[in-house]
Protein backbone atom coordinates (compact mmCIF):
# COMPACT_ATOMS: atom_id res chain seq x y z
CA UNK A 1 0.00 0.00 0.00
CA UNK A 2 1.45 3.23 -0.50
CA UNK A 3 1.77 5.88 1.51
CA UNK A 4 -1.06 8.11 1.96
CA UNK A 5 -2.65 11.16 3.66
CA UNK A 6 -6.44 10.38 4.91
CA UNK A 7 -8.45 13.26 3.09
CA UNK A 8 -10.98 14.85 5.33
CA UNK A 9 -13.27 12.05 6.87
CA UNK A 10 -16.22 14.05 5.63
CA UNK A 11 -15.38 14.17 2.07
CA UNK A 12 -17.26 13.37 -0.48
CA UNK A 13 -19.45 11.67 2.19
CA UNK A 14 -23.31 10.94 1.31
CA UNK A 15 -25.64 13.28 3.23
CA UNK A 16 -27.50 10.38 4.55
CA UNK A 17 -24.90 7.22 4.97
CA UNK A 18 -26.19 4.01 3.10
CA UNK A 19 -26.52 0.55 4.41
CA UNK A 20 -22.93 -0.46 3.53
CA UNK A 21 -20.25 0.34 6.22
CA UNK A 22 -17.21 2.38 3.81
CA UNK A 23 -13.69 2.99 4.24
CA UNK A 24 -12.42 6.75 4.93
CA UNK A 25 -11.38 9.03 1.61
CA UNK A 26 -8.03 8.71 1.31
CA UNK A 27 -5.37 11.76 -0.77
CA UNK A 28 -4.07 10.87 -3.69
CA UNK A 29 -0.28 8.52 -2.77
CA UNK A 30 0.79 11.21 -6.01
CA UNK A 31 0.74 14.04 -4.40
CA UNK A 32 4.03 13.98 -2.38
CA UNK A 33 5.89 13.25 -6.01
CA UNK A 34 4.04 15.05 -8.33
CA UNK A 35 5.51 17.50 -9.67
CA UNK A 36 2.60 19.94 -10.53
CA UNK A 37 1.50 19.95 -6.41
CA UNK A 38 5.14 20.52 -5.60
CA UNK A 39 4.68 24.02 -7.81
CA UNK A 40 1.60 24.63 -5.93
CA UNK A 41 2.67 23.94 -2.41
CA UNK A 42 5.49 26.08 -3.18
CA UNK A 43 3.21 28.88 -4.24
CA UNK A 44 1.06 28.59 -0.98
CA UNK A 45 4.81 29.02 0.11
CA UNK A 46 5.93 32.23 -0.71
CA UNK A 47 2.88 33.21 1.24
CA UNK A 48 5.16 33.35 4.74
CA UNK A 49 7.63 34.74 2.68
CA UNK A 50 5.17 37.80 2.19
CA UNK A 51 4.23 38.05 5.68
CA UNK A 52 7.81 38.21 6.55
CA UNK A 53 8.52 40.85 3.74
CA UNK A 54 4.94 42.67 4.74
CA UNK A 55 6.95 42.87 8.78
CA UNK A 56 9.95 44.26 7.46
CA UNK A 57 7.73 46.68 5.47
CA UNK A 58 5.66 47.94 9.01
CA UNK A 59 9.28 48.19 10.32
CA UNK A 60 10.34 50.63 7.62
CA UNK A 61 7.71 52.53 7.87
CA UNK A 62 8.19 52.87 11.55
CA UNK A 63 11.74 53.84 11.04
CA UNK A 64 10.64 56.86 8.82
CA UNK A 65 8.17 58.04 11.05
CA UNK A 66 10.43 58.15 13.99
CA UNK A 67 12.90 60.79 13.14
CA UNK A 68 16.46 60.61 10.61
CA UNK A 69 18.28 58.60 13.35
CA UNK A 70 16.11 55.68 13.54
CA UNK A 71 15.83 55.39 9.69
CA UNK A 72 19.53 55.38 9.45
CA UNK A 73 19.51 52.59 11.76
CA UNK A 74 16.78 51.00 9.29
CA UNK A 75 18.93 51.92 6.25
CA UNK A 76 21.89 50.30 7.95
CA UNK A 77 19.86 46.82 8.77
CA UNK A 78 18.60 47.00 5.44
CA UNK A 79 22.18 46.64 3.77
CA UNK A 80 22.94 43.66 6.17
CA UNK A 81 23.55 40.77 3.66
CA UNK A 82 21.20 38.54 5.38
CA UNK A 83 18.03 41.21 4.49
CA UNK A 84 19.27 41.63 0.85
CA UNK A 85 19.57 37.59 0.45
CA UNK A 86 15.93 37.67 1.97
CA UNK A 87 14.69 40.54 -0.60
CA UNK A 88 16.41 38.16 -3.56
CA UNK A 89 14.35 35.56 -1.92
CA UNK A 90 11.13 38.09 -2.36
CA UNK A 91 11.97 38.92 -6.08
CA UNK A 92 12.37 35.56 -7.00
CA UNK A 93 9.15 34.42 -4.91
CA UNK A 94 7.14 37.15 -6.86
CA UNK A 95 8.34 36.00 -10.00
CA UNK A 96 7.72 32.71 -9.37
CA UNK A 97 4.21 34.06 -8.17
CA UNK A 98 3.38 35.96 -11.43
CA UNK A 99 4.53 33.51 -14.04
CA UNK A 100 2.38 31.43 -12.29
CA UNK A 101 -0.50 33.18 -12.16
CA UNK A 102 0.03 35.05 -15.79
CA UNK A 103 -0.05 31.41 -16.81
CA UNK A 104 -3.56 30.40 -15.38
CA UNK A 105 -5.25 34.06 -15.38
CA UNK A 106 -6.10 34.66 -19.03
CA UNK A 107 -8.27 31.40 -19.12
CA UNK A 108 -9.84 32.69 -16.16
CA UNK A 109 -11.69 35.41 -17.98
CA UNK A 110 -15.14 35.23 -18.75
CA UNK A 111 -16.29 34.95 -21.94
CA UNK A 112 -18.05 38.32 -22.10
CA UNK A 113 -18.64 40.56 -20.12
CA UNK A 114 -21.53 42.93 -21.11
CA UNK A 115 -20.67 43.89 -24.69
CA UNK A 116 -16.82 43.08 -23.91
CA UNK A 117 -15.18 40.50 -25.06
CA UNK A 118 -11.87 39.95 -23.87
CA UNK A 119 -8.91 39.64 -26.36
CA UNK A 120 -7.55 36.05 -27.55
CA UNK A 121 -5.34 33.99 -24.71
CA UNK A 122 -2.13 34.36 -26.17
CA UNK A 123 -2.65 38.42 -26.60
CA UNK A 124 -3.87 38.34 -22.91
CA UNK A 125 -0.66 37.06 -21.68
CA UNK A 126 1.72 38.95 -24.01
CA UNK A 127 -0.57 42.10 -22.15
CA UNK A 128 0.39 40.72 -18.86
CA UNK A 129 4.05 40.22 -19.56
CA UNK A 130 4.36 43.80 -21.49
CA UNK A 131 2.60 45.11 -18.47
CA UNK A 132 4.79 43.65 -16.07
CA UNK A 133 7.99 44.48 -18.29
CA UNK A 134 6.68 48.10 -18.41
CA UNK A 135 5.92 48.59 -14.73
CA UNK A 136 9.89 47.00 -13.92
CA UNK A 137 11.01 49.59 -16.27
CA UNK A 138 8.85 52.73 -14.88
CA UNK A 139 10.35 51.77 -11.18
CA UNK A 140 13.67 50.87 -12.61
CA UNK A 141 13.88 54.81 -13.90
CA UNK A 142 12.38 56.10 -10.91
CA UNK A 143 14.60 54.13 -8.18
CA UNK A 144 17.59 55.38 -10.65
CA UNK A 145 16.50 58.85 -10.47
CA UNK A 146 16.08 58.67 -6.52
CA UNK A 147 19.48 56.71 -6.06
CA UNK A 148 21.99 59.13 -8.36
CA UNK B 1 3.55 -9.56 -27.43
CA UNK B 2 3.06 -9.97 -23.89
CA UNK B 3 4.96 -8.91 -21.02
CA UNK B 4 4.43 -9.78 -17.09
CA UNK B 5 3.07 -7.57 -14.91
CA UNK B 6 2.15 -7.47 -10.87
CA UNK B 7 -0.60 -5.38 -9.97
CA UNK B 8 -1.39 -4.48 -6.49
CA UNK B 9 -4.72 -3.89 -6.15
CA UNK B 10 -6.45 -2.04 -2.99
CA UNK B 11 -8.72 -4.58 -1.65
CA UNK B 12 -11.65 -3.67 0.71
CA UNK B 13 -14.73 -5.59 1.83
CA UNK B 14 -16.37 -3.86 4.55
CA UNK B 15 -17.98 -7.45 5.93
CA UNK B 16 -14.02 -8.44 6.94
CA UNK B 17 -11.94 -5.57 7.00
CA UNK B 18 -11.62 -2.98 9.52
CA UNK B 19 -9.07 -0.75 6.77
CA UNK B 20 -8.32 -1.31 3.07
CA UNK B 21 -5.57 -3.79 2.41
CA UNK B 22 -3.72 -4.52 -1.04
CA UNK B 23 -3.21 -7.96 -2.78
CA UNK B 24 -1.29 -8.87 -5.49
CA UNK B 25 -1.45 -10.11 -8.90
CA UNK B 26 1.00 -11.02 -11.50
CA UNK B 27 -0.31 -11.81 -14.92
CA UNK B 28 0.46 -11.57 -19.00
CA UNK B 29 -0.21 -8.74 -20.28
CA UNK B 30 -0.77 -8.10 -24.05
CA UNK B 31 1.26 -5.25 -25.09
CA UNK B 32 -2.13 -3.05 -26.22
CA UNK B 33 -4.31 -3.27 -23.18
CA UNK B 34 -5.49 -0.27 -21.25
CA UNK B 35 -5.67 -0.57 -17.62
CA UNK B 36 -9.17 -2.00 -17.58
CA UNK B 37 -8.12 -4.96 -19.56
CA UNK B 38 -6.15 -5.98 -17.03
CA UNK B 39 -7.94 -4.99 -14.50
CA UNK B 40 -11.28 -7.28 -16.37
CA UNK B 41 -8.66 -10.07 -17.05
CA UNK B 42 -7.52 -10.35 -12.73
CA UNK B 43 -11.47 -10.31 -12.43
CA UNK B 44 -12.29 -12.76 -15.20
CA UNK B 45 -9.26 -15.18 -14.70
CA UNK B 46 -7.56 -14.99 -11.65
CA UNK B 47 -10.03 -13.48 -8.75
CA UNK B 48 -13.22 -13.07 -9.49
CA UNK B 49 -14.05 -11.05 -5.67
CA UNK B 50 -12.77 -8.27 -6.95
CA UNK B 51 -14.99 -5.29 -7.94
CA UNK B 52 -15.23 -2.24 -10.01
CA UNK B 53 -17.03 -0.59 -12.12
CA UNK B 54 -16.78 -0.37 -15.88
CA UNK B 55 -19.14 -0.10 -18.82
CA UNK B 56 -18.42 1.53 -22.38
CA UNK B 57 -14.81 0.76 -22.74
CA UNK B 58 -14.80 4.37 -24.86
CA UNK B 59 -14.17 7.06 -22.27
CA UNK B 60 -18.06 7.87 -22.25
CA UNK B 61 -19.53 6.49 -19.56
CA UNK B 62 -17.35 8.07 -16.96
CA UNK B 63 -17.50 4.51 -15.14
CA UNK B 64 -14.02 3.34 -14.57
CA UNK B 65 -12.19 5.93 -13.09
CA UNK B 66 -9.56 4.75 -10.56
CA UNK B 67 -6.03 6.13 -9.29
CA UNK B 68 -3.38 4.30 -11.12
CA UNK B 69 -0.26 4.86 -9.58
CA UNK B 70 -1.23 7.27 -7.78
CA UNK B 71 -3.15 9.27 -10.20
CA UNK B 72 -6.53 9.65 -11.06
CA UNK B 73 -7.24 7.94 -14.80
CA UNK B 74 -9.75 6.63 -16.96
CA UNK B 75 -8.48 3.19 -17.02
CA UNK B 76 -10.09 2.22 -20.26
CA UNK B 77 -8.07 5.00 -21.68
CA UNK B 78 -5.13 4.93 -19.86
CA UNK B 79 -2.52 2.24 -22.03
CA UNK B 80 -0.77 -0.01 -20.00
CA UNK B 81 2.79 0.01 -21.57
CA UNK B 82 2.79 4.18 -20.24
CA UNK B 83 3.57 1.96 -16.80
CA UNK B 84 6.66 0.25 -15.10
CA UNK B 85 6.38 -3.85 -14.45
CA UNK B 86 4.09 -2.95 -11.03
CA UNK B 87 0.97 -0.96 -10.85
CA UNK B 88 -0.76 0.37 -8.36
CA UNK B 89 -4.39 0.39 -8.84
CA UNK B 90 -6.70 1.93 -6.10
CA UNK B 91 -10.44 3.06 -5.40
CA UNK B 92 -10.85 7.24 -6.71
CA UNK B 93 -8.96 9.55 -3.99
CA UNK B 94 -11.33 11.79 -1.76
CA UNK B 95 -14.19 9.18 -2.05
CA UNK B 96 -15.20 7.24 1.09
CA UNK B 97 -14.61 3.67 -0.40
CA UNK B 98 -17.93 0.67 -0.74
CA UNK B 99 -15.80 -1.61 -1.48
CA UNK B 100 -12.46 -2.63 -3.67
CA UNK B 101 -11.82 -0.48 -6.47
CA UNK B 102 -16.22 0.91 -5.76
CA UNK B 103 -16.05 4.69 -4.08
CA UNK B 104 -19.42 6.10 -2.77
CA UNK B 105 -21.65 8.00 -5.39
CA UNK B 106 -24.40 10.12 -3.56
CA UNK B 107 -21.98 12.82 -2.24
CA UNK B 108 -21.13 13.70 -5.68
CA UNK B 109 -24.68 13.36 -6.71
CA UNK B 110 -25.61 16.07 -4.42
CA UNK B 111 -23.12 18.61 -5.01
CA UNK B 112 -24.24 18.40 -8.56
CA UNK B 113 -28.20 19.37 -7.66
CA UNK B 114 -27.06 22.40 -5.67
CA UNK B 115 -25.94 24.03 -8.98
CA UNK B 116 -29.58 23.56 -10.46
CA UNK B 117 -27.95 22.22 -13.76
CA UNK B 118 -30.85 23.00 -15.98
CA UNK B 119 -32.31 25.28 -17.88
CA UNK B 120 -34.63 27.67 -15.54
CA UNK B 121 -36.84 30.03 -16.77
CA UNK B 122 -36.49 29.54 -20.86
CA UNK B 123 -39.70 31.11 -21.41
CA UNK B 124 -39.14 33.75 -20.10
CA UNK B 125 -35.72 34.43 -21.76
CA UNK B 126 -37.28 33.03 -25.40
CA UNK B 127 -39.98 35.76 -25.36
CA UNK B 128 -37.71 38.75 -24.34
CA UNK B 129 -35.31 37.63 -26.97
CA UNK B 130 -38.29 37.21 -29.41
CA UNK B 131 -39.25 40.57 -28.46
CA UNK B 132 -36.14 42.20 -28.79
CA UNK B 133 -35.43 40.92 -32.18
CA UNK B 134 -38.84 41.18 -33.48
CA UNK B 135 -38.47 37.24 -34.57
CA UNK B 136 -41.32 34.80 -33.30
CA UNK B 137 -40.72 30.65 -33.53
CA UNK B 138 -37.49 28.40 -32.52
CA UNK B 139 -35.55 29.91 -30.12
CA UNK B 140 -32.15 30.20 -31.87
CA UNK B 141 -28.48 29.98 -30.48
CA UNK B 142 -25.80 31.23 -32.64
CA UNK B 143 -22.28 29.15 -33.37
CA UNK B 144 -20.67 31.92 -31.38
CA UNK B 145 -22.95 31.42 -27.98
CA UNK B 146 -22.48 27.28 -28.39
CA UNK B 147 -18.58 27.57 -28.05
CA UNK B 148 -19.01 29.65 -25.59
CA UNK B 149 -20.01 26.96 -23.21
CA UNK B 150 -19.76 24.03 -25.29
CA UNK B 151 -16.43 22.29 -24.02
CA UNK B 152 -18.05 21.85 -20.45
CA UNK B 153 -21.31 20.02 -21.67
CA UNK B 154 -18.63 17.70 -22.44
CA UNK B 155 -18.10 16.02 -18.78
CA UNK B 156 -18.87 12.55 -18.23
CA UNK B 157 -18.97 12.89 -14.82
CA UNK B 158 -15.91 10.44 -14.26
CA UNK B 159 -15.51 12.72 -10.99
CA UNK B 160 -11.63 12.34 -11.62
CA UNK B 161 -11.45 16.11 -10.87
CA UNK B 162 -12.65 15.71 -7.45
CA UNK B 163 -10.26 13.00 -6.70
CA UNK B 164 -7.18 14.94 -7.67
CA UNK B 165 -8.87 18.30 -5.82
CA UNK B 166 -6.68 19.33 -3.03
CA UNK B 167 -9.60 21.32 -1.42
CA UNK B 168 -11.93 18.48 -2.09
CA UNK B 169 -9.42 17.06 0.01
CA UNK B 170 -9.61 19.35 3.24
CA UNK B 171 -13.15 20.96 2.73
CA UNK B 172 -16.18 18.63 2.70
CA UNK B 173 -18.54 21.34 1.63
CA UNK B 174 -16.87 22.36 -1.20
CA UNK B 175 -19.29 22.17 -4.17
CA UNK B 176 -15.97 20.94 -6.53
CA UNK B 177 -15.01 21.39 -10.25
CA UNK B 178 -17.61 19.16 -12.45
CA UNK B 179 -20.31 21.08 -9.75
CA UNK B 180 -19.32 24.23 -10.55
CA UNK B 181 -18.45 23.87 -14.47
CA UNK B 182 -21.67 22.33 -14.78
CA UNK B 183 -23.51 25.18 -13.13
CA UNK B 184 -21.57 27.60 -15.39
CA UNK B 185 -22.17 25.94 -18.46
CA UNK B 186 -25.81 27.07 -17.73
CA UNK B 187 -24.71 30.40 -16.56
CA UNK B 188 -23.25 30.58 -19.77
CA UNK B 189 -26.27 29.24 -22.29
CA UNK B 190 -28.10 32.05 -23.78
CA UNK B 191 -31.63 29.92 -23.14
CA UNK B 192 -30.79 30.01 -19.73
CA UNK B 193 -32.40 32.48 -17.29
CA UNK B 194 -30.93 31.40 -13.80
CA UNK B 195 -27.88 33.35 -14.08
CA UNK B 196 -28.83 35.18 -11.06
CA UNK B 197 -30.27 31.99 -9.05
CA UNK B 198 -26.88 29.93 -9.56
CA UNK B 199 -24.55 33.17 -8.94
CA UNK B 200 -26.23 33.81 -5.58
CA UNK B 201 -25.05 29.79 -4.76
CA UNK B 202 -21.91 30.49 -6.22
CA UNK B 203 -21.70 33.60 -3.53
CA UNK B 204 -22.52 31.24 -1.15
CA UNK B 205 -19.77 29.57 1.38
CA UNK B 206 -17.83 26.27 -0.19
CA UNK B 207 -18.44 26.99 -3.75
CA UNK B 208 -16.51 29.05 -6.43
CA UNK B 209 -14.03 31.16 -3.90
CA UNK B 210 -13.02 27.91 -1.96
CA UNK B 211 -10.88 27.20 -4.89
CA UNK B 212 -7.36 27.78 -4.76
CA UNK B 213 -6.57 27.48 -8.92
CA UNK B 214 -4.17 24.31 -7.93
CA UNK B 215 -5.86 23.42 -11.46
CA UNK B 216 -5.14 20.05 -11.18
CA UNK B 217 -8.59 19.29 -12.34
CA UNK B 218 -8.04 19.93 -15.62
CA UNK B 219 -4.47 18.57 -15.68
CA UNK B 220 -6.29 15.06 -14.88
CA UNK B 221 -9.08 16.09 -16.80
CA UNK B 222 -9.88 13.00 -19.76
CA UNK B 223 -12.30 14.76 -22.04
CA UNK B 224 -10.20 18.20 -22.17
CA UNK B 225 -12.75 19.71 -20.46
CA UNK B 226 -11.04 22.78 -17.85
CA UNK B 227 -13.24 22.75 -14.76
CA UNK B 228 -9.91 25.45 -13.24
CA UNK B 229 -11.07 27.83 -16.05
CA UNK B 230 -14.87 27.46 -15.27
CA UNK B 231 -14.97 27.77 -11.58
CA UNK B 232 -12.48 30.71 -12.03
CA UNK B 233 -15.16 32.28 -14.70
CA UNK B 234 -17.64 31.73 -12.21
CA UNK B 235 -15.62 33.63 -9.53
CA UNK B 236 -15.73 36.67 -12.27
CA UNK B 237 -18.96 36.50 -12.82
CA UNK B 238 -20.01 35.90 -9.43
CA UNK B 239 -18.45 39.42 -8.48
CA UNK B 240 -19.74 40.88 -11.70
CA UNK B 241 -23.49 39.76 -10.90
CA UNK B 242 -23.13 41.08 -7.00
CA UNK B 243 -21.23 44.69 -8.39
CA UNK B 244 -24.66 44.86 -10.78
CA UNK B 245 -27.09 43.91 -7.90
CA UNK B 246 -25.27 47.32 -6.36
CA UNK B 247 -26.77 49.84 -8.58
CA UNK B 248 -29.52 47.42 -10.48
CA UNK B 249 -32.48 46.59 -8.80
CA UNK B 250 -33.82 42.94 -10.26
CA UNK B 251 -36.73 40.78 -9.45
CA UNK B 252 -36.84 38.25 -7.05
CA UNK B 253 -35.84 34.88 -8.54
CA UNK B 254 -39.45 32.76 -9.75
CA UNK B 255 -38.16 29.29 -9.07
CA UNK B 256 -37.69 26.70 -11.54
CA UNK B 257 -39.30 25.68 -15.00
Amino acid sequence: MPATKAAHPEAMAPAVNGPTRTAPPMQPSSWKTSPRMKQYSRFGLTGWIYLLASFAAIYIVYGLGSGPEAYAQVQALLANPLVIAFHLLCLISVGFVLVRFFGLFPKAQPARIGPAKPPPQPVLKAMLYGLWAGATLVLSVILAGGIF
Amino acid sequence: MTTRRKFVVTRFDPDKDEVPKTQEYEIECQDDWKVLDAINFIKDEVDSTISHRWSCRMAVCGSCGMMVDGEPKLTCKTALDSYGDTVEIEPLANFPVVKDLVVELEGFMGKFQQVKPWIMNAKEEAEKKAASTMKEGTYRQSAEELMAFKQFSMCINCMLCYSACPVVSNEPDFLGPAAIALGHRYNMDTRDGGQDERNQIFREEGTVFSCSYANECSEVCPKGVDPAAAVNQAKFNAVIDWATGLVVSRPAPQGDE
